[in-house]
């Protein structure tokens, strides 16, 4: 009789702890978010970000899209390497005639595709790898992390590098590419958060309710691992484009893509006969995005992580 | 005030503002005290109160931004008969001083030892920088002709080539340079009952317990043969059992040395054993100031009354401890008024209106307290005034 | 001994983790249309082909190929460079030598750099130098590596023409022999101020470049430390000792700030190596990276898998390096 009551109390405990802890989240959350909007380089990331969002869903609204191909420039054999202002061609012309500011737009698009898709591939793929080594342990645990390490030890860029020329040159490749490298970042974080919070005591508490494993995971475990992974996700997006451009630009891109790397590259050869402009506007709006997205993921890790000394 | 002019300190009006985003905290008051030669002046208060900072400004270690020193200045009397006045004293004069004529310790002996320096380095510095000719001379040097290299190397400062070269070249002083540095550092370990000077020479600081570090600090701080030591709670972080210790030493030293010291604390029980007079403090002004066995015994001031009355006897009952009613007051932009008046039980309006000055009560006693004054003095109605207290009666509660 | 053990254990694993890229590796390569490729040099025989075929048994299941594959890497057998037209074995240690002098003076200049004006930033927080150096920390983390490099070529090699592309004037080189492989040092060992002065010449505008990203991140961290270093109470003890401010920022805060910042020196390093690839494709720069850049438009598969081996051994080499280097300093900063 006494130990069925027992048991029931500390379920009910439980669940009360519970109950508090996703009130306490939720108020949290609001107090994040003005948290955060209260930094104004923060905030000028994020309106950076939303301006460049806009740039690339209103893509075909700007300009008249290309054919076939949107990604490519649409060729003014009559007006090629002209500078900025001339000839209606805002940003000026490449060597084939392409116009640089039509090149800036769809090159946003190319990099909201590549970002998103990398980052949100990853994120998942890397959240579920990590989540099954802590929450399993043992040797699956093991066996998993030395694969992490091994991913690790051959430096981003260069593991990339490898499957998108092993693949062949193509964006889609490089999408691949960075996808198939990225994911063990998170895969360590995960896996280090839910270790941390495994030894915290209200798992405890709930795994005596009897809950199951999957259910300790949604409600009490994962909720509480999201901050770091929410900071490196933000950094990521900007990280991803770097890396990407640099692919491209190395020339694991096709030719003539409007991809900001791809043109920064095709730009080089004008740059010793004065042509400064695709090089230089393309590489701007490369350091435009990620400065928009390391300013909003330093924010939000001033915010999320009390370890880090900030101001 | 109750002063008398073979001050060796005297602290005149002083105030330290911190700037805060909520704006401009007055640590301390207007605060004003002395200390005297060879004595043990304790100052006491809670968290908060400003005893560290009072203590700090001595040595000028207050950060100058955000802090600043608003009023008031702070002087040290010189051998020659000379003052110098600290606040306003240039960089090298306070550095001088620091180490040599006014030495601190501080709460925690594991803080304040550098992690990644050893001991013998560690106290090696306060003679590089104080016992310059000293050390040369025991070496074999010429103090009135030091060589640049080698008061570099005392002081640590010279390069690993610097240093390489000057072995080549000066065959056996380098040596006697270092021999000179260990022994007073060994000298002055043993000075404080450290066993194994050498040993300690090149250990770590998280190689020791915490009284030995506390020791080490004792000894650091006493090398130079200050006038004043201030020790700020400096067995707060202890084992209770190595507390006893520590204090023994602190004070078997002051009966060798004969240093003056200036004991922070929040524990009156040390006030009773240690002290001969205590400056009881209160969000950043002064309460009460006198002869520790008057002030225990008598306390005029109604916060040290509340004090001693919290303090836990044997004989209170269980589940009845004292407290004082209320909290701390902002130390944002004081109003002017008795910053305890809203927990004194004899508060008055007079109380609520004008800031107590500092007054002496007997000889050697000064309060901060209306009770003691005058409404003609003070410029308010007499039936504003709380009820007169004289020293000796302590009104009932 | 909590960190010794994990230090022990770190290098038993090295082995097998070596072996887990080797696999990652030989992965890549049954990726491409020919594995022979590898090791094919141009104008072979069918017949010399057929010899290959059979020695690296390409007709048997991939484990096998993979045995044979491995053996052959440890005999040193790293098939043919077609982008150099000779055994990648040849070559490769001039190449190694050349990324290697690069992104050790990229490093020195980050990490003096970034130590000196991270020191600055942390003792005088929240005012200029704090502010320029975060603006500096964040734009170093968000430029492109490829972008700065032409950002200063046009300038510094366009119009002043102070500094040339590629690593050395031919002439000056081959005067003087190479027993390091490292220009800077080779030029000291033999004497001559003229070729230490054309290294030099050479290697600034890359090494500067590639520099930028990796201090950064030092500048970066080393900033957080100092601000933490400052705040510590055995600062406060130094300055009530009479000791400078210099020496109490020097010795104290800083010799203590440097202990975290080893950390990211290893993180750094990855920087280097990846901002290699971009930096000696810009400048000529006759390295790793250039390399495997020709070696990818042309296709060349045995420079590719060479090259992904060499980066992640000097890769992982570092890292167990400055791991080391940070457990013996931290068991004396043991924080009690």
């Amino acid at each position: 009789m006494t130990t069925l009551n027992r048991s029931q109390e500390t379920s009910k405990r439980a669940s009360v702890a519970r109950e508090s802890a996703l009130s306490v989240k939720w108020a949290r959350r609001r107090e994040v978010a003005q948290e955060v909007f209260r930094n104004p380089l923060t905030v000028l990331g994020l309106i950076i970000i939303g301006l460049f969002f806009l740039m690339a869903l209103a893509a075909p609204l700007l300009t008249e899209a290309n054919t076939p191909d949107p990604y490519q420039s649409p060729r003014d054999w009559s007006n090629i390497s002209v500078p900025p202002g001339e000839a209606g061609h805002v940003l000026g012309t490449d060597a084939t005639g392409g116009d640089v500011l039509y090149g800036i737009i769809w090159g946003s698009r190319l990099s909201l595709q590549l970002s998103l898709t990398v980052v949100g591939f990853t994120l998942v793929f890397g959240t579920i790898v990590g989540s099954i080594a802590a929450m399993r342990g043992g040797r699956l645990d093991n066996l998993l992390m030395r694969v992490v390490d091994v991913f690790l030890s051959i430096p981003e860029l260069i593991f990339a590098l490898a499957i998108a020329a092993v693949l062949g040159p193509s964006f889609r490749n490089i999408i691949l590419a960075l996808a198939a490298v990225f994911w063990v970042k998170y895969a360590r974080i995960v896996r280090g958060e839910i270790i941390r919070i495994k030894q915290a005591e209200y798992v405890a508490a709930a795994k005596v309710t009897g809950d199951s494993t999957w259910n300790i995971y949604r409600k009490d475990v994962l909720p509480n691992a999201v901050s770091p992974l929410v900071v490196q996700a933000t950094l990521d997006m900007g990280n991803v484009v770097l890396i990407g451009a640099t692919l491209s630009f190395i020339g694991l891109a096709q030719a003539g893509l409007t991809e900001w790397g791809a043109m920064v590259s095709a730009g080089q050869s004008g740059l010793l006969a004065g042509e400064w402009w695709l090089s230089t506007f393309a590489g701007l709006a490369i350091v435009l995005w990620a400065l928009a997205f390391n300013l909003v993921g330093d924010g939000l890790r001033d915010v999320l992580d009390p370890k880090t000394e900030g101001r | 005030m109750a002063r008398s002019d073979d001050w060796l300190l005297r602290v005149d009006d002083l105030s330290v503002h911190f700037e805060s985003s909520k704006g401009v905290a007055h640590a301390v008051d207007h605060v004003s005290f002395d200390i005297y030669p060879h004595e043990t002046l304790a100052l006491v208060g809670e968290t908060g109160c400003g005893k560290s900072v009072t203590a700090r400004s001595i040595l000028r270690l207050v950060p100058e931004p955000p802090g600043s020193y608003a009023s008031g200045s702070i002087s040290l009397r010189n051998g020659d008969g000379s003052v110098t006045e600290i606040l306003t004293a240039t960089e090298r004069t306070v550095r001088s001083i620091r180490g040599d004529r006014i030495s601190m310790i501080f709460q925690d002996p594991g803080k304040a030892l550098n992690p990644g320096l050893t001991i013998g380095r560690q106290l090696a510095e306060v003679f590089g920088e104080h016992r310059m000719s000293m050390i040369l001379g025991n070496a074999g040097f010429d103090p009135e002709k030091p060589s640049r290299t080698a008061t570099k190397i005392v002081q640590q400062r010279a390069g690993l080539l610097e240093r390489g070269v000057y072995r080549l070249t000066h065959l056996r002083a380098p040596k006697a340079l270092q021999k000179s540095i260990d022994d007073s550092v060994m000298e002055a370990l043993a000075d404080t009952g450290i066993p194994n000077p050498r040993k300690m020479l090149g250990s770590y600081p998280h190689e020791l317990s915490g009284g030995m570090k506390q020791r080490v600090m004792i000894a650091q701080a006493l090398a130079c043969d200050p006038d004043l030591l201030i020790a700020d709670e400096p067995t707060t972080a202890l084992d209770v059992t190595i507390q006893a210790r520590i204090l023994d030493l602190i004070h078997e030293m002051q009966q060798r040395r004969g240093m003056a010291i200036l004991y922070i604390t929040h524990d009156l029980s040390l006030v009773r054993q240690f002290a001969d007079r205590v400056a009881v403090m209160y969000a950043g002004r002064l309460a009460e100031i006198g002869p520790s066995a008057e002030v225990l015994a008598s306390p005029q001031h109604p916060y040290t009354q509340g004090l001693l009355a919290a303090i836990p006897r044997p004989a209170t009952p269980r589940g009845q401890l004292a407290a004082i009613p209320g909290t701390v007051p902002q130390l944002i932009d004081p109003p002017a008024q008795c910053h305890f008046a809203s927990r004194c039980s004899f508060a008055a309006a007079a109380c609520h209106e004008v800031t107590p000055q500092l007054l002496t009560i007997a000889e050697k006693r000064d309060v901060s307290c209306h009770r003691f004054d005058t409404a003609s003095r003070i410029g308010v109605s007499p039936q504003d005034m709380p009820s007169a207290a004289t020293l000796g009666g302590v009104a009932s509660s | 001994m909590q960190v010794r053990d994990y230090l022990i254990r770190r290098l038993l694993l090295l082995p097998f983790i070596m072996l887990g890229v080797s696999i990652v590796v030989f992965t890549l390569t049954r990726f491409t249309g020919s594995p022979i490729g590898i090791y094919a040099t141009p104008n072979m025989t069918p017949a010399e082909l057929a010899v290959l075929e059979a020695r690296y048994l390409l007709d048997q299941p991939i484990p096998v190929q993979y045995a044979a594959w491995l053996g052959g890497l440890l005999q040193g057998d790293l098939g043919w460079s077609g982008v150099s037209v000779a055994p990648v074995t040849a070559i490769i240690g001039s190449k190694i030598t050349a990324t290697l002098e690069l992104a050790i003076a990229a490093g020195l200049i980050a990490i003096l750099g970034g130590i000196a004006l991270g020191t600055i930033a942390g003792v005088r927080r929240n005012k200029a130098p704090d502010h320029a150096a975060r603006l500096f920390s964040i734009l170093g983390a968000s430029t492109p590596t490829f972008w700065f490099g032409l950002l200063l070529l046009v300038p510094f090699y366009l119009w002043l023409d102070w500094f040339p592309l590629g690593r050395s004037t031919a002439i000056i080189f081959d005067s003087i022999a190479h027993p390091t492989g490292l220009y800077t040092l080779d030029a000291v060992l033999a004497g001559s101020p003229t070729a230490l002065l054309d290294a030099i010449r050479h290697l600034i505008l890359p090494a500067v470049v590639l520099a930028f990203g990796a201090m950064a991140i030092i500048v970066r961290m080393m900033r957080s430390s100092m601000v933490e270093a400052m705040s510590e109470e055995y600062v406060d003890a130094a300055r009530s000792k009479g000791l400078a401010e210099s020496i109490v920022i020097k010795r104290h805060a800083r010799r203590n700030a440097l202990v975290p910042t080893t950390t990211v020196i290893g993180l750094s390093f990855g920087f280097l190596l990846q901002g290699s690839v971009a930096v000696e494709l810009i400048f000529r720069w006759p390295g790793l990276g250039q390399w495997v850049t020709s070696a990818i438009l042309a296709g060349d598969q045995a420079t590719i898998m060479s090259y992904v081996l060499v980066t992640a051994v000097i890769f992982m080499s570092v890292n167990l390096a400055v791991d080391i280097a940070y457990a013996y300093l931290d068991r004396r900063v043991v924080l009690g």
